[in-house]
């Protein structure tokens, strides 16, 4: 640790502080904007996480060799929180563009909601870096405390409220749990910092407090994803929260919340994987089955895509157990450029299938019942054409990105020697195909009533058609993104 | 050629415009693009015959050695000429038989797309390609079956055969998978090049049966057949095309391919020959049962394909040999009567067997192709159906596991299936005329033409049988993995082979004559189909579908105290195991003594927890919460942190005047909970804090072995200048840290605020409320 | 004194659990806090308890006279403190906006209203 930091490591931060005082500056502004004029904000916003993302490269070239650390250990910009970085800033983008219309036909302010979604966004910059694990909890509480408030924002909904009150009690105890993790392992390896713990852990015998530590280090993490046994937040917030910020909770924080499992587990827990590993495993399998089942019986959409989101997630632990078994023959961590492959296709394809649930407004409302998709394909082809390759994606059938990033997860798993797990997969994902299909029947093979409405909505409708080209060009031509993945594992 | 069958997809998106535009005359010119395919794979025919096999590939993700890898070997010929051929002739009768439907452009449009899929399929010599074009044709598949969208009969068929193949396919891509960790490679011809190795592998048998799941489930083979009949609901050029020629071809078809890689096994052999011969009896036993032409048709192609499959189970040269054969006479006849099927559905009103006789002055030229395609199939010499079958039978009398049993079951469901033949293709035109809801004439041209020419290509293909040995040995030396010379000839010679077609021939025929009664027999038993696989198949969704609701209400009532009670529930059993079983509990490194103002405050504290949970007021509530803070801001005090003392000192008053400004507009406390409800959290309660407090005393067990507490008390004064270590922590080393924590407090506040803000603003109903209160 | 503390901090655990399970929802907030209160009180033991005095570095020396107590946990626990009191008064806010909407403090009948 060096002392006192260089002034260069505020340059390592720079896209988190730009971004933090463009969100005190839109706060700001909001006081004067008049009700009618808030989409200024929201491009404002839009333009924040523009240049945010214009300076990820910027704070990397100026700050000196990746990976660089900074602030004694408590951060680092590598290649690998890069990759977080961006998909995290263009979720919180797209989530702003999917808000436009929703918050500028309401009677709530804009500003300070578009605020909140760049703060989490700054939380969930933070995360990315994040090496010492005070750092990721503080940071972590940012994003957390943000959507707190932002599941409960447009609080006439009953629903809404019910939504966020569910959040955040259940988001605050596992924020706790975390905590007590992070305590036990302090208690056992002497050090936050997670190359310290590395290096403790390899050198300390087994002990039960260490086992203890990390398995609630893990459920903290396994509630921010949404997994099993500690998902049962996911469904109700996704269907009670309005679709914008639906979208935005079953992507971005779920990314953030990938990049620092990832980080605590591989880089500080890794000497530790054969005891962690089963613990995943066992959620793995359980959140893949309770996702699937789960979303068999919904005939909500948004509640549907709650529980496949939970699938989706037990799939991408499926990446994380890979890790625990070492690398492949070529010497490359499999696992992990699995899920980084996986999880750029899942937020392309959530984003997408989210997208097209606020541009089709039924009973003057988004979509919300199976039913409302009926006879899509006959009243606009383009859009059913587009739900369907999200829903082949989300089903995992090729020429999709869903494929691909499925087959590296699944041979992952089973380069691993969990074939089991992989099998399981296998299975959930026939069973995903019933009910994805039940929307794609849905839109071609029943008949309409009528109450389905295009809502007029340029920059969503661009919004989702890049998704589908990202979808399709993923699944057909995957090997650029193959090779940025690999470039940005972990060391 | 990869470009040619690519291109496929985009010749697709023309359909519907094409159809607006020409009418009736799109099926034909859209049929001119398989038309071309077709003449371009025969042109390919001698060089594949000499031995040659083009090949292609395309990078995908070099890093795994993974490339789309396309190979033209006989068996990928037959298989591309048949799927373009008979696509080209579905094509041009689909536009007719369609006329004047909505939707016609669209199905056309599904029906190149599906050819390409298909010719894709039976190219590429890449596993990962194959799954591809093989889930692709599933869903396509999904689309044509469900079609009719308004009969909800259709739309169910369309899902189970959707489920049932699109399942099948996932545990192929499983199988496929496997077999790249085994062989190190997911092209096929590398596989067969490795086979021995490959079929050593522990890796072997589950790959094998994923595989074989994937396959079984797309040929319908038993217990999967169930959903071939259901897809009949699809229109009739769909079933030609879909179910007699292509897509139930594409389960044999990857059999074949993969067996010079993984055949010749005991496992290959007896697993894939004994399901092979059970779907084979087991579809010709349920055929004779139907009156319906298609469902006839269906049940009879299920038959067809145990045979296919039973052949490429037993595996020598002669059974794959009469495999090849099998595949072209079965694709020719069958496409050919689903084809007249549909005539005779369009221009009589009906499908029903026993209501069609007496047709053919009628229709003189559909009937005439009808008899010949049913002749090749009850295996009439010197039709090519006589030729496959005397193969068959040649194969089955010669294959080394039990001829015993195969024979038997070969000419048993020949038999069964001569009667049906002549059901489908004979009776209709023959006897007296049946009383039919109109009066039937001859069908347009483009829909006859397609049967006649198929049928004509049953007698050619038989007389000259000759001159297609070349390009049927080159078919199956591919599927076995080495040259072998298939004879076809019509004139074996007196043999126990031809005593056995005679036999089949004579038997099935009386069966015939006896048709109707052997229907009334069949039709007695139809309710033990009930208890058949397709039984089991609603049985296990709905059993799904109830576990999911079970579990659902379990898992995620949707209630936040069951949420909680869930997460609670997981926390324990997760940590107390453990905590248990590894864990030592001990004060090793603990304070033994108590001093007596210690005992005090953690009585304070203890007793301001337990107020707070009996508390009846909200005001004695907040009083032993405010009980706890305090006494725990004293324990840190005599713990050595005044600051943490300080801060909990600060913040517990603000709270309590929070709570206290906020309780006047909280409603009262009341006792809402049944005593049972109660027990339980109360249980659960004392689980956790029996686990917490057995973790403090866990962590007590061992030394603790702080690292960076040394570094910051020594350089808390000489490097940021300040004493007291904690605040240098909190405001120099983790100065950042602190940044982010005054942000999160932002935030918290900015959430307030906007709750606050907003209930000003929606004073007017709120204010209503509350004034009931 | 550690194994006071232990039952002590169990009893804290207990309670907040028990009251987070209630359907009032003004009792789930409590819990709430009382769990806060745990966490605070678990981090800090979890770091050792000394009765020796505070981690200050007395005057005239370079270092907090040994032993002392560890200064880190404290630190940990400090920002807990302060995140924990964010997200009371939050949840306080969020509790009396949920009760106004849905018209009564029960947890469960929040639930059913919806529509």
């Amino acid at each position: 640790m060096t002392f006192p930091f260089p002034a260069s490591d505020l340059l390592v931060i720079l896209p988190e502080l730009v971004l933090t005082q463009l969100a005190l500056g839109i706060l700001l502004w909001a006081t004067v904007v008049r009700k009618g004029r808030e989409a200024t904000l929201a491009w404002v916003s839009i333009a924040s996480l523009a240049a945010a993302a214009v300076l990820i490269p910027v704070a990397a070239r100026l700050s000196g060799p990746l990976p660089r650390a900074a602030f004694g250990g408590m951060l680092t910009l590598d290649r690998f929180s890069i990759f977080f970085k961006v998909l995290v800033l263009l979720a919180t983008a797209v989530t702003i563009l999917f808000s436009l219309k929703f918050v500028g036909t309401s009677s709530y302010p804009g500003g300070e909601y578009y605020a909140l979604l760049l703060f989490s966004a700054v939380g969930m910059l933070f995360m990315a870096s994040g090496t010492h694990l005070v750092s990721i909890y503080i940071a972590l509480e940012l994003m957390a405390l943000s959507q707190y408030v932002l599941a409960g924002y447009f609080k006439r909904e009953t629903k809404s409220v019910e939504a966020a009150a569910k959040y955040f009690v259940l988001g605050a105890f596992s924020s706790g749990v975390l905590l007590y993790g992070i305590s036990l392992v302090y208690g056992a390896a002497g050090s936050l910092d997670l190359g310290d713990v590395a290096r403790s852990l390899a050198a300390t015998p087994r002990s039960s407090l260490l086992g203890v530590g990390i398995v609630l280090t893990a459920s903290g993490m396994l509630f921010k994803i949404a997994s099993a046994p500690f998902h049962v937040w996911a469904p109700d917030v996704y269907e009670g929260a309005p679709t914008p910020i639906s979208a935005f909770f079953s992507v971005g924080p779920k990314l953030a919340a990938y990049a620092i499992f990832a980080r605590i587990f591989f880089v500080g827990f890794g000497p530790r994987a054969g005891d962690w590993a089963p613990v995943l495993a066992a959620s793995a399998a359980l959140t893949m089955v309770v996702g699937n089942v789960g979303a068999l019986l919904q005939q909500n959409v948004k509640r549907m895509l709650g529980y496949s989101s939970i699938g989706h997630a037990g799939y991408a632990l499926l990446g994380l157990l890979a890790y625990a078994s070492g690398t492949d023959a070529r010497g490359e961590n499999f696992g992990l450029w699995a899920i980084l492959i996986y999880l750029a296709a899942y937020l392309l394809m959530t984003l997408g299938a989210f997208g097209l649930v606020v541009l089709l407004e039924a009973k003057g409302y988004a979509t919300e019942s199976v039913d409302d998709f009926n006879g899509l394909s006959k009243k606009n082809p383009l859009a059913a054409a587009a739900m369907l390759v999200f829903l082949l994606s989300l089903a995992g059938i090729p020429p999709t990105a869903g494929f691909v990033g499925k087959y590296f997860l699944f041979s992952a798993a089973m380069k691993a020697g969990w074939p089991s797990l992989a099998l399981l997969a296998v299975l959930m994902s026939a069973v995903s195909l019933f009910y994805y299909f039940r929307i794609a029947r849905a839109m071609y093979l029943v008949e309409g009533e009528g109450e389905l409405r295009w809502r007029e909505e340029p920059a969503v409708a661009a919004a989702v058609a890049v998704c589908v080209a990202g979808t399709l060009l993923l699944g057909i031509l995957p090997q650029p993104f193959v090779a940025l993945a690999k470039s940005c594992l972990l060391p | 050629m990869i470009a040619a069958v690519l291109s496929g997809f985009a010749v697709a998106l023309l359909a519907p415009a094409l159809a607006k535009r020409l009418g009736r005359g799109a099926g034909a010119v859209l049929a001119l693009y398989p038309a071309a395919l077709f003449f371009r794979f025969l042109s390919r025919v001698p060089a594949v015959v000499a031995g040659e096999t083009p090949s292609a590939s395309l990078p995908f993700v070099p890093e795994l050695g993974i490339s789309l890898s396309f190979r033209l070997d006989g068996l990928a010929l037959l298989m591309a000429l048949l799927v373009t051929g008979i696509g080209a002739i579905v094509l041009v009768y689909a536009g007719t038989y369609l006329e004047g439907h909505p939707r016609r452009g669209p199905l056309l449009g599904l029906l190149v797309a599906f050819l390409s899929a298909m010719a894709g399929l039976v190219l590429c010599d890449d596993l990962l390609a194959l799954f591809a074009f093989w889930e692709a044709t599933s869903i396509l598949s999904y689309f044509l079956i469900g079609f009719e969208r308004e009969e909800a009969e259709a739309r169910a068929a369309a899902l189970q055969a959707l489920l049932v193949t699109g399942g099948g396919g996932l545990a192929l891509l499983a199988g496929f998978v496997l077999l790249g960790q085994a062989g190190g490679t997911l092209e096929v011809s590398a596989l067969a090049a490795n086979a021995e190795a490959l079929k050593a592998h522990p890796l072997y048998l589950p790959a094998l049966l994923l595989v074989l799941a994937g396959a079984f489930t797309k040929s319908a083979q038993v217990p999967f057949h169930f959903w071939l009949p259901g897809a009949m609901a699809a229109p009739t050029p769909v079933s030609a095309y879909l179910h007699s020629a292509t897509m139930v071809k594409a389960g044999v078809f990857l059999l074949a391919r993969l067996h010079p890689a993984l055949g010749g096994t005991r496992e290959w052999v007896w697993v894939v020959t004994s399901v092979g011969a059970a779907t084979m009896l087991t579809g010709a036993l349920l055929s004779v049962g139907q009156r319906d032409l298609k469902r006839l048709l269906a049940f009879s192609t299920v038959s067809a394909l145990g045979s296919l499959t039973m052949l490429v189970g037993v595996g020598t040269p002669a059974a794959l040999g009469a495999a090849m054969v099998f595949l072209l006479a079965h694709a020719l006849y069958k496409a050919a009567l689903f084809l007249v099927a549909g005539i005779l559905d369009h221009e009589a009103g009906t499908r029903d067997a026993t209501r069609l006789g007496g047709l053919l002055p009628l229709l003189p030229a559909t009937g005439v192709a009808a008899m010949a395609a049913a002749f090749s199939m009850a295996g009439l010499p010197p039709l090519l159906g006589f030729v496959s079958k005397e193969l068959l039978y040649d194969a089955a009398l010669r294959a080394s596991p039990l001829p015993f049993v195969l024979v038997p079951v070969a000419v048993g469901s020949n038999m069964l299936l001569v009667a049906v033949a002549l059901t489908v293709g004979f009776g209709p035109f023959t006897g007296p005329r049946g009383a039919t809801s109109k009066l039937p004439h001859e069908a347009p041209v483009a829909m006859w033409a397609g049967p006649a020419l198929l049928g004509f290509g049953s007698l050619a293909a038989g007389v000259f049988s000759g001159a297609l040995s070349p390009f049927l040995s080159a078919a199956a030396s591919s599927a076995l993995g080495h040259p072998y010379g298939v004879r076809l000839e019509l004139w074996h010679g007196f043999s126990l082979v031809l005593l056995k077609s005679l036999v089949t021939l004579v038997v099935g025929v009386a069966l015939y004559r006896g048709r109707h009664r052997l229907r009334a027999f069949a039709e007695r038993f139809a309710p033990l189909g009930a208890l058949g696989p397709a039984r089991l198949w609603r049985a296990g969704l709905a059993g799904l579908v109830s576990v999911a609701k079970g579990t659902a209400a379990f898992l995620s009532s949707g209630s936040l105290r069951q949420d909680v009670r869930v997460v609670v529930v997981a926390a324990v059993a997760l940590l107390g195991p453990l905590l248990l079983s590894r864990g030592t509990f001990g004060a090793a490194d603990a304070l033994p003594s108590v001093r007596p103002i210690e005992a005090v405050l953690a009585l304070l504290v203890v007793a301001g927890a337990v107020g707070a949970v009996v508390a009846g007021s909200r005001l004695s509530a907040v009083v032993g919460l405010g009980v706890t803070g305090y006494g725990i801001a004293l324990l840190f005090l005599v713990f050595g942190a005044p600051d943490l003392s300080m801060t909990q000192f600060a913040v517990e008053t603000l709270s309590v005047l929070l709570f206290v400004a906020v309780l006047r507009r909280l409603p009262r406390l009341r006792s809402r909970s049944a005593p049972r409800s109660r027990a339980v959290d109360a249980a659960l309660a004392a689980a956790v804090g029996a686990l917490m407090a057995g973790l403090v005393l866990a962590v007590h067990a061992g030394p603790l072995r702080s690292r960076l507490s040394g570094f910051f008390a020594e350089s808390s004064l000489p490097l940021a200048k300040g004493r007291n270590v904690v605040n240098v922590i909190l405001v120099d080393f983790r100065g950042l840290d602190t940044l982010g924590e005054i942000t999160v407090l932002a935030v918290a506040a900015l959430g307030v605020l906007s709750l606050v803000r907003l209930r000003l603003a929606a004073k007017g109903t709120a204010g209503a409320k509350e004034g009931g209160r | 004194m550690t194994v006071l503390l232990a039952l002590a901090i169990g009893v804290l655990y207990a309670a907040g659990t028990y009251l987070l399970l209630r359907r009032s929802a003004v009792r789930v907030v409590f819990g709430l806090a009382l769990l806060g209160h745990a966490a605070n009180l678990l981090v800090f033991t979890a770091g050792r308890l000394v009765r020796e005095g505070p981690p200050i570095v007395p005057p005239g020396a370079l270092a907090p006279p040994t032993p002392s107590a560890d200064p880190l946990p404290q630190a940990l626990v400090l920002t807990a403190i302060v995140i924990g009191f964010g997200v009371q008064a939050f949840a306080l806010v969020l509790l009396r906006r949920a009760c106004q909407e849905a018209g009564t403090d029960d947890v469960d009948a929040m639930r059913e209203e919806r529509p």
